[in-house]
């Protein structure tokens, strides 16, 4: 109950942030853009709309998870709201799993307005909606919430900016872990063979939470690449979650 | 007996020394024992422990040793939590909500019940005088007015202790009376106060017993009628000459002379005795006896721990 609560008011509180109602009207706009972009490409237009559209959604799903994911933890802890929570009669990961309740709804009403959005510039093109997309932005959304874990995770350790640049490497590290994996392979005693090796067994693979390329380009995916891809997000979300709860757990707020 | 509300026992807080820096030893071996029904001051010079101590009340701090237990439970279990209502120092609030949006948001975390919540904001929100600007966003609140709704949300719940840091810092003159009055009304209620300030004034007006920190360490715990009340020097004036002052061995203690009217300060043990000597040679005018205020106490006992 009280989860729920915290989750609430973390709602109430980034829907009412102008920096997202900024970033999804630019995403929307972005992804209306691709109708003119397609118009240009000289391959099949309804093809790089998809592809443009399903890239807006990840690149401004992952901006508002490190905007969002980060300040608001930082301004808890900086502006000193945090003293009023915690003193509360709540344990501390009902604050850590209600913000992040109340971020991934937040984050849900994002991605569904970029869904409608493109689902639009698809009606217009096609005359009609490719489900298809759908296990694609299932598997986009699960990426971002595995974002905004490691921005709640990072902000509750260091400073907001160090935060963000951290999330930021997490996200790009986490699509050329395959690249480090087949690196190490080719070179296995080259210089920094080791850490490559070690980035590549600790960093999420987001790669298998992309369905993107398969979905637009109707290349044949491995058997049950959205459940294992969901799966797989989801055990990397609680790992997270949990790592976030034992570091708050023992944090002073001086 | 009086019920032990508050428990404090050996508390102590050690902060880690950042890169290179030495550890910080920001409260030793602390313990007291708050009763219910009682307004207790915390008073020290900044850097005393005493914002230290209430964060270790209220779990916002690990303590590196020592305990706290409210009401027999220990405050590491949210349960203990249920009975005290918190105002950290300069509180900051969240902006995006309106003033009854942030009450509400308070009295669900304390699960209050549905029933009660409203009538208990409707009537805290009226107490605290915020009536005109309840539905108006905290973000545009002055600094009295996000004090007052600090205030109400500590009251909520109704709780039996009150933990209160450096309440009336950031009040002007007329604010700082209603808070107090405040405070009194909540004590004719049987609240319990805790509460730290370094306005001395404002503790003394209030407060049933005085906890004075110093460096980390309680240097002094008293009722405030023994801290003020004893000690007090009593003040003889009379007329006579220095001749006779001499005679009785009393030049020393002259603090005032004018033309044949000498004032002398003595201390309250030896009051009598003086007193005595003095009025069977000379003309006495007058016999007051002065009344130490806290600020005399709290140099005294600050320089003492120096």
């Amino acid at each position: 109950m009280r989860v729920f609560t915290i989750a609430l008011n973390t709602f109430r509180e980034t829907i009412r942030n102008r920096i997202l109602l900024n970033i999804l009207m630019f995403a929307v706009g972005l992804i209306l853009l691709s109708l003119v972009v397609g118009e240009w490409s000289m391959e099949n237009q309804a093809k790089v709309i998809k592809d443009f559209g399903l890239s807006a959604m990840s690149i401004f799903g992952l901006l508002i998870a490190i905007f969002i994911g980060i300040r608001l933890m930082v301004q808890e802890l900086e502006q000193r709201t945090i003293y009023i929570l915690a003193s509360k009669p709540i344990h501390r990961w009902q604050i850590i799993i209600g913000k992040y309740v109340g971020l991934a709804l937040t984050l849900a009403v994002n991605v569904l307005l970029m869904t409608l959005t493109l689902g639009f510039t698809n009606i217009f093109m096609e005359g009609s909606i490719d489900w298809g997309m759908l296990p694609a932005i299932g598997l986009i959304y699960v990426e971002i919430l595995l974002i905004v874990a490691f921005s709640l995770f990072f902000s509750t350790l260091m400073s907001p900016t160090l935060a963000s640049m951290a999330t930021l490497a997490v996200f790009v590290i986490g699509h050329i872990t395959d690249f480090l994996r087949e690196y190490v392979a080719l070179y296995p005693d080259k210089g920094l063979h080791w850490l490559f090796r070690f980035i590549y067994r600790v960093m999420p693979n987001l790669e298998n939470l992309n369905l993107k390329m398969a979905v637009v380009g109707h290349i044949p995916q491995p058997p049950h690449a959205f459940e294992y891809g969901l799966l797989y997000g989801l055990a990397y979300i609680g790992v997270i979650l949990l790592l976030s709860v034992l570091t708050f757990n023992r944090k002073d707020f001086k | 007996m009086d019920r032990t509300i508050l428990e404090i026992s050996n508390l102590t807080k050690k902060y880690k020394g950042e890169l290179g820096q030495k550890d910080y030893l920001a409260l030793e071996d602390l313990s007291l024992q708050i009763n219910q029904g009682e307004v207790f001051a915390f008073l020290g010079p900044n850097g005393a422990g005493k914002s230290t101590t209430i964060k270790l009340i209220t779990r916002l701090l690990h303590p590196t040793r020592g305990n706290v237990f409210i009401l027999g439970k220990s405050n590491k279990t949210p349960d203990a939590m249920k009975h005290l209502g918190y105002m950290p120092e300069q509180p900051a609030l969240y902006g995006h909500l309106t003033g009854r949006e942030f009450l509400l948001y308070m009295a669900h975390l304390y699960g209050l019940s549905f029933k009660k919540k409203d009538t208990r904001i409707d009537t805290l929100i009226s107490t605290v005088g915020l009536s005109h600007r309840a539905d108006h966003a905290i973000r545009g609140y002055s600094r009295g007015m996000v004090q007052r709704l600090a205030l109400a949300q500590a009251l909520i719940h109704n709780p039996d202790l009150l933990i209160l840091d450096e309440p009336m810092a950031s009040l002007d003159p007329i604010g700082r009376k209603d808070f107090r009055d405040l405070i009194l009304n909540l004590k004719e209620q049987g609240k319990t106060i805790f509460f730290s300030s370094h306005i001395l004034n404002d503790a003394e007006m209030i407060a049933d017993r005085i906890g004075i920190l110093n460096q980390g360490h309680l240097v002094s715990i008293n009722a405030m009628q023994e801290l003020v009340g004893n000690e007090a020097p009593v003040e003889i004036t009379f007329q006579t000459d220095q001749a006779t002052v001499d005679s009785m061995g009393l030049s020393n203690k002259v603090c005032a002379r004018q033309d044949a009217n000498y004032m002398i300060r003595v201390n309250p043990n030896e009051a009598q005795e003086v007193l005595q000597t003095v009025a069977n040679r000379c003309r006495i005018i007058s016999v007051i006896p002065q009344r130490m205020t806290l600020e005399d106490v709290f140099m005294a006992k600050i320089g003492e721990g120096r």
